[in-house]
């Protein structure tokens, strides 16, 4: 949701920036000792750095740019509200009640929404009428050392998880590891680790390894195949990801103007028991006050959402989607209300204190 | 490998873990926003969507 992303910004610990690692410091007998391992490490590193290697950015956020713009995580029906109030801007502080009603898929739902966020800690809490918690949690060491903890608390038996990760981002590569239900007594769990490394300035190569222990005499290994390639200018991204039984999912972003974002998707399923494909084309249109997006699958599935905003603090959204192979079609109608309790003197007199120093 | 009544012990903590996030985490941040807030809103500005 555009309300919860625009909050995230001040943050900023998902960016990616360069670390510079300095000298170490030892007894003499033992700089002597180690002298050659590190005179070996210290060239490396300095060959690496004068290779100028961007950072390739996380596994995480590698479609990011063609989810942004296809309209499939944008996608509602029915009507919905969301209402949020801005309590406070340094720390950020909102608040966020959001009603859906009349969908086909899921039920009428209230869902209260806490966040709270300053430099480096980031803390986020949702409750549905039901009772079912969710919260984030996300601490920044550094710049490019982030921990994270997702969890799930429900009535419901089985529904309950947590998640582990931490986040880390080098001069030129990004590693992140996480653990997903993990027990501290049978070691049971998921684990997923990945790695992405930047090969040349615009290619970049990783590797994505999901270790599943379900229970204690079952396990299972399976890794995944990154591609990353960045246009000269930034402005076309391209991504493949190659999993286990036969699976391949391509991307391809670019950025046409100012205003108008194309993607392209393919997902290919070539397993000995299931042949299947799927291409995704998608448009999003930034305009002034408003955000339109529009996508094509090869489902049959035509749908466009328009995301109008009357005034900075309202917004208005229609979305509509036709499937032609089922006959079928959803439509969508919904609000966002943002309001503040400071006035705008207030507001004015943060401002200058909102960004990460 | 812990014993038994060990592994009871920390089976008993995760679940009272569990509980006490499930019930406190909004709680928290509330409570955490509230506090640590730049001009202190008031609660009942906090709790209602309408005031």
């Amino acid at each position: 949701m555009a309300s919860s992303s625009s909050l995230s910004t001040p943050v900023s610990i998902d960016s990616p920036s360069i670390a510079k690692s300095s000298g170490s410091y030892m007894p003499a007998f033992l700089t002597t000792a180690v002298s050659p391992f590190t005179s070996v490490y210290n060239r490396i590193s300095q060959w690496r750095t004068e290779l100028d290697l961007p950072n390739p950015g996380t596994v995480e956020n590698l479609q990011k740019e063609v989810k942004n713009t296809h309209l499939t995580n944008f996608m509602f029906d029915g009507a919905r509200a969301d209402l949020t109030k801005g309590l406070s801007i340094n720390p950020a502080f909102q608040v966020t009640h959001s009603f859906q009603l009349a969908s086909q898929t899921s039920s009428p739902s209230y869902n209260f929404g806490a966040v709270f966020a300053n430099e480096n800690l980031f803390m986020q809490g949702g409750v549905d009428h039901d009772g079912n918690v969710n919260a984030r949690f996300n601490q920044g060491w550094s710049q490019t050392n982030v921990s994270k903890i997702q969890a799930q608390f429900s009535q419901t038996v089985g529904h309950n998880m947590i998640q582990l990760e931490q986040d880390y981002q080098g001069q030129d590569y990004s590693a992140n590891l996480k653990a997903v239900n993990p027990s501290p007594l049978d070691l049971t769990g998921i684990y997923i680790g990945n790695y992405l490394q930047s090969v040349t300035k615009n290619l970049s190569l990783g590797v994505e390894t999901l270790y599943q222990r379900p229970t204690l005499d079952v396990s299972e290994l399976s890794t995944s195949y990154l591609l990353k390639y960045v246009g000269r200018e930034k402005d076309w991204i391209a991504t493949a990801q190659i999993q286990p039984l036969g699976i391949l999912q391509t991307t391809y972003w670019q950025k046409l103007s100012e205003k108008l974002e194309v993607a392209a998707e393919l997902q290919v399923v070539a397993a000995p028991t299931r042949r299947d494909a799927v291409a995704t084309l998608g448009a999003r249109y930034d305009l002034r006050m408003a955000t339109f997006r529009a996508q094509l699958d090869s489902t049959g599935k035509v749908s466009a959402l328009l995301e109008q905003r009357f005034a900075p603090a309202f917004a208005f959204l229609v979305s509509g989607e036709i499937d032609h192979f089922k006959n079928s079609a959803k439509v969508g109608v919904g609000v966002m209300i943002e309001s503040s309790t400071l006035t705008p003197e207030e507001m004015g007199m943060q401002q200058p204190y909102a960004g990460p120093a | 490998m812990p014993s038994e009544e060990t592994k009871e012990r920390i089976i008993k903590a995760i679940d009272l873990g569990r509980t006490v996030l499930h019930y406190g985490w909004i709680p928290f941040i509330i409570y955490v926003g509230y506090t640590r807030s730049n001009p202190q809103p008031s609660l009942i500005k906090l709790i209602s969507p309408l005031a």
